[in-house]
C-alpha cells in the first residue's frame, strides 16, 4: 500500500492530478452555472475535442520536443503550409489530395529532421533554429498564394463529413443522442495520436531516451545513449504531427490560407505546459497534455455559454491559468528536490 | 576574435546594400523635401522603419545576455498603443471639437503608456528574478494576456486620432531626420552609456555567464534581472508609441505582431549568444538594420510582403550557420593550418 502511495506521489503524477483537478473544478463550475443551458450535455463535451483537435495533434509532438528540453516554434507555420499544399494542389493544380498529403508529409518531416540536425550538429539553439523554420514555412506559404483557397475535392469532403454519432437505446431501437453528438475524423486522429504518443514515451527505448536527454543531456551522452539520433527523430516526429495538425485544420475549415494558425505554436506550448510538461525538460506526459488541451478549450466554451463576456477575456483567463500552473510546478519541483536531498 | 561575430553581420549588410545598388543605381540618393522638412531616401527609410525593432532589441540584448528571452514585447507594443489612444480618444468623445483632443495633459498621454509597459516589464522581471521561472514561460504569460488586456482597455475597438503633437512621434521631423531615428539614436546612446560606462553591463555579463558565481561574488543577480526586464518593458512602450503614432490609431491584434521574433533575431544576428554572457549593442543595431534591409530588398524584386519571411529565413539561416560554433571552429582550424 505504501509503495503505491509512494509511486503515485511522484512529482510527475502530481502535475497530472493538478491538471485533471483544475479541469474538473472548472467543468463543475461550468455545470453549476450553465448546467440548465446544456453545458453538461455530451455535445458540449465532444465539441471541445472537435474544435481543438488540431491543437491536440500538434501538442503530442510538442510535448516530446519539450521533454527533450527543446522547443519548436515552426508547428503553426508548417500546419498552415500543409493546408496550403492541400488547397492549392487539389483546387488549382487538380492533383489528388492523397498526393498532396504525402508531399506535405515529406516536406514537414524533412524540415523537422533538418532543424533537428542543425540543432544537434551546428549547436544552434532550438529557439532560433525553429524560428527560422517558422519564417521559412510561412514565407513559402505566402509565396504560393496570399488568398484563402477553398478545398474542393470529393475525398476531402467525405473525410471531413465522416462522423460517428453517439447512439443510445430507446425501447429497443438505437437512436441518436439528443442534442446530436458525434465524433469526426479529427477527434479520432487526435485520440490515436495521444495513444501512439503514450506508447512511444512509456513503452519504447526511444521514449526512455527522450526522458533521459531531458533529465540531463550530458549524462545521457556519457551513458552512451543515441542522443543525436533521438533528438533529430523527435523534431522529425514533431514535423509529422504538425503536418497531421495541418491536415486536421484543413478538414475543419476546408480551406488553405497563408496566415492561418498564426501564433498557434504558442497555444500548443501553452497546452503542453498546463498539461504538466516542464520546459526545462525531463518531465511531461501525454495524458497531461490531453487534459491541457481540454483545459484550454473549456475557457472559450464557458465564455460562449456566458454570452456577455468579450472573447478577449479568454486570452486573459488562459494567461492566468498558465501563471497558476507554473506556480504549482515551481512548488512541486522545489518540494520534490527538498525531499530528494533530505 | 572579439568582433568576428559582428563582422559576419556587417559583411552580410554590406553585401545586401551592394545588391540593392546593382538593382537600383540611385539606391543611396537622398533628397530633401522642404514641405515636411525631412530628408528622403532608401537609407533613411531603412533606418526609420527599423527603429521600432532596434529600440526593443536594445532591451532584448540585455535579457538574452542574461540567458533569457522576452516573448511579451509584441503584446506590450499593443498595450502601449491601446493606452495612448484611449487617453486621446476620451477627449474626442467628450468635447468633439477639433483641436481640443485631450482632456488630460498630453504629457500623460506619453507617460502613462510607458508607465504601464514598465510595470508589465517589472511583472516579468519579478516572475523571473524572484519567482525563479524560466524567462520564456514567464513572458509567455503576458504574451498571451497582453493583447487581451489591450483589447479590454479599448473595448475591442480601433480608435483613430488626428492630434498633431502625437503625430510628431512617428511621422515628424527633427534636424531634417524622421523623429523615430532620433529617438532610436537617443535610446541606443543611453543604453551604450548605461551598459558600458556604469558597472551594469559587466554585471549583466557576469550573471549571464554564471548566475550563482556572480551572486557569490556579491552581485545582486535578482535585481539585475529585474532591472533588465523593466527596461525592456519601457523600451517596448516607446516602440509602441512610435508604432501607434505612425498609424495614428491602435491595433490590438496586429500592433507589434512578431516583434519579439524580429527583436530576438536582431540580437542573435548581432552576435549575442542565446546561452548568455557577452553581448554587443552595436551588433544588435546592425542586426536590426540587416533585417529591415532584407525586407526592402525583397520589395525591389516585387515580391508580396508576407513572402519576405522566406527570404528573411534564408539569409538569417546563412548568417546563423556561419556564426555557429562548429563552423567557426572549422574555419579557425583551416586558418591555423594555412599559417603553419
Amino acid at each position: 500500500m505504501s509503495r503505491i502511495i509512494r509511486k503515485l506521489s511522484n512529482p510527475m503524477y502530481i502535475m497530472i492530478y493538478a491538471t485533471v483537478g483544475i479541469f474538473l473544478a472548472i467543468y463543475g463550475a461550468g455545470a453549476w452555472a450553465y448546467g440548465d443551458r446544456g453545458f453538461l450535455t455530451l455535445r458540449t463535451f465532444v465539441n471541445m475535442f472537435i474544435d481543438n483537435a488540431y491543437y491536440g495533434i500538434s501538442a503530442v509532438g510538442m510535448t516530446m520536443v519539450l521533454i527533450t528540453g527543446g522547443i519548436d516554434l515552426s508547428v503553426g507555420a508548417v500546419a498552415s503550409l500543409t493546408g496550403m499544399f492541400i488547397a492549392y494542389g487539389t483546387t488549382i493544380l487538380h492533383i489528388h489530395p492523397a498526393v498532396c498529403i504525402a508531399f506535405s508529409l515529406v516536406v514537414g518531416v524533412g524540415l523537422g529532421l533538418l532543424m533537428g540536425w542543425v540543432i544537434e550538429y551546428l549547436n544552434v539553439p532550438p529557439f532560433i533554429t525553429t524560428l527560422t523554420g517558422m519564417f521559412l514555412a510561412r514565407g513559402v506559404c505566402s509565396l504560393i498564394s496570399r488568398e484563402s483557397i477553398n478545398i474542393q475535392h470529393s475525398m476531402i469532403d467525405s473525410l471531413a463529413g465522416w462522423k460517428i454519432y453517439f447512439m443510445h437505446q430507446v425501447n429497443g431501437n438505437w437512436v441518436k443522442v439528443k442534442p446530436i453528438a458525434f465524433v469526426n475524423f479529427n477527434v479520432i486522429l487526435f485520440l490515436v495520436m495521444i495513444v501512439i504518443g503514450t506508447f512511444i514515451l512509456q513503452r519504447t527505448r526511444f521514449g526512455r531516451n527522450i526522458y533521459a536527454i531531458g533529465g540531463n543531456e550530458q549524462s545521457a551522452r556519457l551513458m552512451g545513449l543515441p542522443v543525436a539520433r533521438t533528438k533529430i527523430l523527435v523534431y522529425g516526429f514533431n514535423g509529422l504531427c504538425s503536418v497531421l495538425a495541418g491536415l486536421s485544420y484543413a478538414l475543419y475549415v476546408k480551406s488553405g490560407w497563408n496566415l492561418s494558425l498564426q501564433g498557434a505554436e504558442l497555444d500548443v506550448i501553452t497546452c503542453a505546459v498546463i498539461g504538466g510538461t516542464l520546459l526545462t525538460g525531463g518531465v511531461g506526459s501525454m495524458i497531461g497534455t490531453l487534459f491541457g488541451v481540454l483545459l484550454k478549450s473549456i475557457i472559450p466554451a464557458l465564455i460562449t455559454f456566458n454570452g456577455h463576456l468579450l472573447s478577449w477575456w479568454g486570452k486573459i483567463a488562459t494567461g492566468v491559468l498558465l501563471l497558476l500552473f507554473i506556480c504549482i510546478q515551481g512548488i512541486v519541483v522545489s518540494w520534490s528536490g527538498r525531499k530528494r536531498s533530505a | 576574435m572579439k568582433n568576428s561575430k559582428i563582422l559576419g553581420a556587417v559583411m552580410a549588410e554590406v553585401l545586401l546594400l551592394l545588391v540593392c545598388l546593382m538593382i537600383r543605381p540611385d539606391f543611396f540618393s537622398i533628397s530633401y523635401q522642404p514641405s515636411t522638412g525631412m530628408l528622403y531616401g532608401n537609407i533613411i527609410d531603412i533606418l526609420n522603419r527599423s527603429s521600432e525593432i532596434t529600440i526593443i532589441a536594445m532591451g532584448m540584448t540585455l535579457i538574452i545576455a542574461l540567458g533569457g528571452t522576452d516573448l511579451s514585447v509584441g503584446a506590450l507594443v499593443a498595450v502601449a498603443g491601446a493606452v495612448a489612444l484611449k487617453l486621446l480618444r476620451w477627449d474626442v468623445l467628450e468635447y468633439n471639437t477639433p483641436g481640443d483632443y485631450t482632456v488630460c495633459n498630453f504629457f500623460w498621454v506619453l507617460v502613462l503608456p510607458l508607465v504601464v509597459c514598465t510595470l508589465m516589464g517589472m511583472f516579468n522581471g519579478f516572475l523571473v528574478a524572484k519567482g525563479g521561472m524560466q524567462p520564456i514561460i514567464a513572458t509567455l504569460i503576458l504574451m498571451v494576456c497582453g493583447r487581451g488586456v489591450a483589447q479590454i482597455l479599448t473595448d475591442g475597438k480601433q480608435f483613430t486620432t488626428g492630434y498633431a503633437p502625437f503625430k510628431v512621434i512617428g511621422q515628424g521631423a527633427f534636424l531634417w531626420l524622421p523623429v523615430p531615428i532620433i529617438i532610436t539614436v537617443v535610446v541606443v546612446a543611453f543604453m551604450a552609456w548605461f551598459t558600458r560606462k556604469t558597472a551594469f553591463g559587466t554585471f549583466v555579463e557576469a550573471v549571464g555567464i554564471n548566475r550563482s558565481a556572480s551572486r557569490l561574488s556579491g552581485i545582486n543577480a535578482a535585481m539585475i534581472i529585474f532591472i533588465a526586464f523593466a527596461i525592456t518593458g519601457l523600451l517596448s512602450g516607446i516602440s509602441g508609441l512610435i508604432y501607434s503614432s505612425r498609424i495614428m490609431s491602435n491595433d490590438s491584434n496586429n500592433a507589434g505582431l512578431n516583434y519579439e521574433m524580429d527583436a530576438i533575431l536582431a540580437v542573435v544576428i548581432g552576435g549575442t549568444s542565446m546561452t548568455g554572457g557577452k553581448f554587443s549593442l552595436a551588433g544588435t543595431v546592425i542586426g536590426s538594420i540587416l533585417i529591415r534591409t532584407i525586407v526592402t530588398l525583397v520589395y525591389y524584386f516585387g515580391i508580396v510582403s508576407e513572402a519576405t519571411m522566406a527570404f528573411k529565413a534564408l539569409i538569417i539561416a546563412v548568417v546563423i550557420v556561419l556564426q555557429s560554433e562548429p563552423v567557426r571552429k572549422y574555419f579557425a582550424k583551416r586558418k591555423g593550418a594555412a599559417k603553419s
